[in-house]
């Protein structure tokens, strides 16, 4: 598979204020892939994507998308150039109804007939948003909000789908049915760069990861590596002795 | 019983007013949490440009309502430029003294360029004249206030719930930040924001000017408070709640002092001031929600 680079962070410093929280990191995601950005809390990963998105203070390196320099660009720009964002904690809009929300979500496309198209592509990978479409999205459940959440991070045609925790507060079935999801999302072509708490959901989704410590890239490699790697099982205890397990 | 029914129908014009000044305020209270109390200003200068159309230069009533809401649009947009840009973001006390400083400079102003006494400002001719149903008297004026308000009310519905500036207006309202990673410019829908709700205040400045006969220089304040707490009662951002509530605070105000003896007309603020901190008290999010709906 030929790789070509299309988001790149290089020796990227930035924070919040005047505190830096990223230090120096490089990041690579390639067409076609799904990356994931792995550590504990408070490591960096969420103000890694903020940074992608100019919602961070950029003290040093750049950031290019498709070959070209977006450091410090205007968010809505940086959304506009095909990057879209799915947060943790989703952030719906809770006044609006559940389709209103995917209106939202289709702010950049042209016409009716792609939101069209795109609305029924979503309710097709999400059966259940398509009942609740008028339901005011404040009353959905959290799987629910979670799946309008991604959902709403598709209605632009993306080529690069940032996404921060999707499986959090979750229950298993649905974590599930989310990494289905993501699977089918990247292989209908859009790459991924993924923050996942589960480490080893996340490894077996992605084809390239990296761990962050402290704001540093501590270790870095494909999935297949990662997962037989002793730095990695040290961070996640639990997972490395549920592997042995298994 | 007509005594009643008359009251009411003479509350429907200033109603209308209100009603339009709630829901440009509601706006820009919804979209970036502004307790704006220059919108009384852009009212008042609106209603100003009308009167030099009419009296200096003699304009058709079409062009004097176009120019009003003209010059409404230009003095919000200024006043959002110089006064509101350079506070963005800034907690609600911050905004709401900026909005009070910005008030009190151009009112005071405009006391001094153009004193305050009442100038009189002329109705078209095709709005005079009054129907008498029974004992009940209804002037043309009322009808084309109700009719252009409930006109207006409509497309505001339809621009909010169902353009795509409006749905941007709504989730920027919600979450600026999150509007921003879909793509919506957030500035430029603000200014969209402003634009509309100034325009309202424009409409607004002419009905008052026809309905009342005349316009003065500190005819901003009572307006502005009145549509503040239409805005609160309705449910911040609410345009139907807003709407409603400005009818509410006309009707009500007209009825109150309707009971009372004459000379007790003086107190017809009270009302409203009553029923505002009665719904602070019982229910301070407002009767229905918060955010643009």
């Amino acid at each position: 598979m030929p790789s070509l680079p299309l988001l790149e962070m290089n020796n990227v410093v930035a924070g919040y204020g005047k505190i830096d929280i990223v230090n120096n990191i490089s990041i690579r995601v390639n067409e076609g892939e799904i990356v994931t950005l792995l550590g504990a809390n408070g490591m960096g990963k969420t103000t890694t994507i903020k940074t992608i998105l100019s919602q961070t203070n950029i003290r040093k390196g750049e950031i290019k998308y498709k070959g070209k320099i977006i450091t410090r660009f205007p968010t809505y720009k940086i959304a506009m150039l095909g990057i879209s964002y799915c947060p943790e904690r989703r952030e719906i809009f809770a006044n609006l109804t559940t389709k209103e929300n995917l209106q939202a979500g289709a702010y950049l496309l042209k016409t009716h007939k792609e939101f069209k198209e795109n609305l029924d592509r979503v309710y097709a990978l999400f059966p259940v948003l398509k009942k609740r479409q008028n339901q005011i999205s404040e009353s959905l459940s959290g799987g629910e909000q979670e799946m309008l959440a991604i959902a709403r991070s598709l209605m632009s045609n993306p080529n690069l789908l940032l996404l921060d925790e999707p499986s959090l507060g979750l229950a298993p079935k649905l974590v599930e049915l989310i990494a289905i999801t993501l699977r089918e999302i990247n292989d209908s072509g859009v790459s991924i760069l993924l923050i996942e708490q589960n480490a080893k959901l996340a490894l077996e989704l992605s084809n390239y990861g990296y761990l962050m410590r402290k704001g540093k890239i501590a270790i870095e490699g494909p999935c297949k590596e990662l997962k037989n790697n002793e730095g990695i099982k040290d961070v996640y205890l639990g997972i490395a002795t549920h592997q042995k397990e298994d | 019983m007509n005594y009643l029914l008359q009251q009411i129908i003479n509350a429907l014009g200033y109603g209308g007013v209100i009603a339009l000044l709630a829901a440009g305020y509601t706006m820009t209270f919804g979209i970036i949490n502004l307790v704006n109390f220059a919108y009384g200003e852009v009212f008042m200068l609106g209603a100003f440009a009308a009167y030099f159309c009419i009296n200096i230069w003699n304009l058709p009533f079409w062009l004097v309502f176009l120019i009003g809401i003209a010059a409404s649009i230009v003095v919000g947009f200024v006043i959002e430029r110089t006064t509101f840009k350079p506070v963005r973001g800034a907690d609600m006390v911050t905004l709401f003294i900026t909005g009070l400083g910005a008030s009190i400079v151009v009112r005071n102003l405009a006391v001094m360029i153009f004193d305050d006494r009442l100038k009189s400002f002329s109705l078209p001719d095709f709005l005079k004249g009054l129907h008498s149903l029974g004992d009940i008297l209804l002037f043309n004026k009322t009808i084309a206030i109700v009719l252009v308000t409930l006109v207006i009310g409509l497309v505001l519905i339809y621009l909010v719930k169902k353009t795509k500036i409006g749905i941007a207006m709504r989730s920027i309202s919600y979450n600026a930040q999150m509007s921003k990673c879909l793509g919506m410019n957030s500035e430029k829908v603000i200014i969209i924001t402003f634009i509309i709700s100034s325009s309202l205040a424009g409409i607004a400045a002419y009905l008052q000017g026809i309905l009342f006969g005349s316009i003065q220089a500190s005819m901003g304040f009572t307006a502005v408070v009145y549509a503040f707490i239409a805005s609160v009662m309705g449910g911040v951002g609410n345009i139907v709640g807003a709407m409603v509530m400005g009818y509410f605070l006309a009707i009500g105000g007209n009825l109150f002092i309707a009971f009372l003896p004459p000379d007790l007309v003086g107190l017809k603020s009270l009302f409203v001031w009553g029923v505002f901190f009665l719904i602070l008290i019982f229910r301070p999010s407002g009767l229905f929600r918060a955010n643009i709906k």
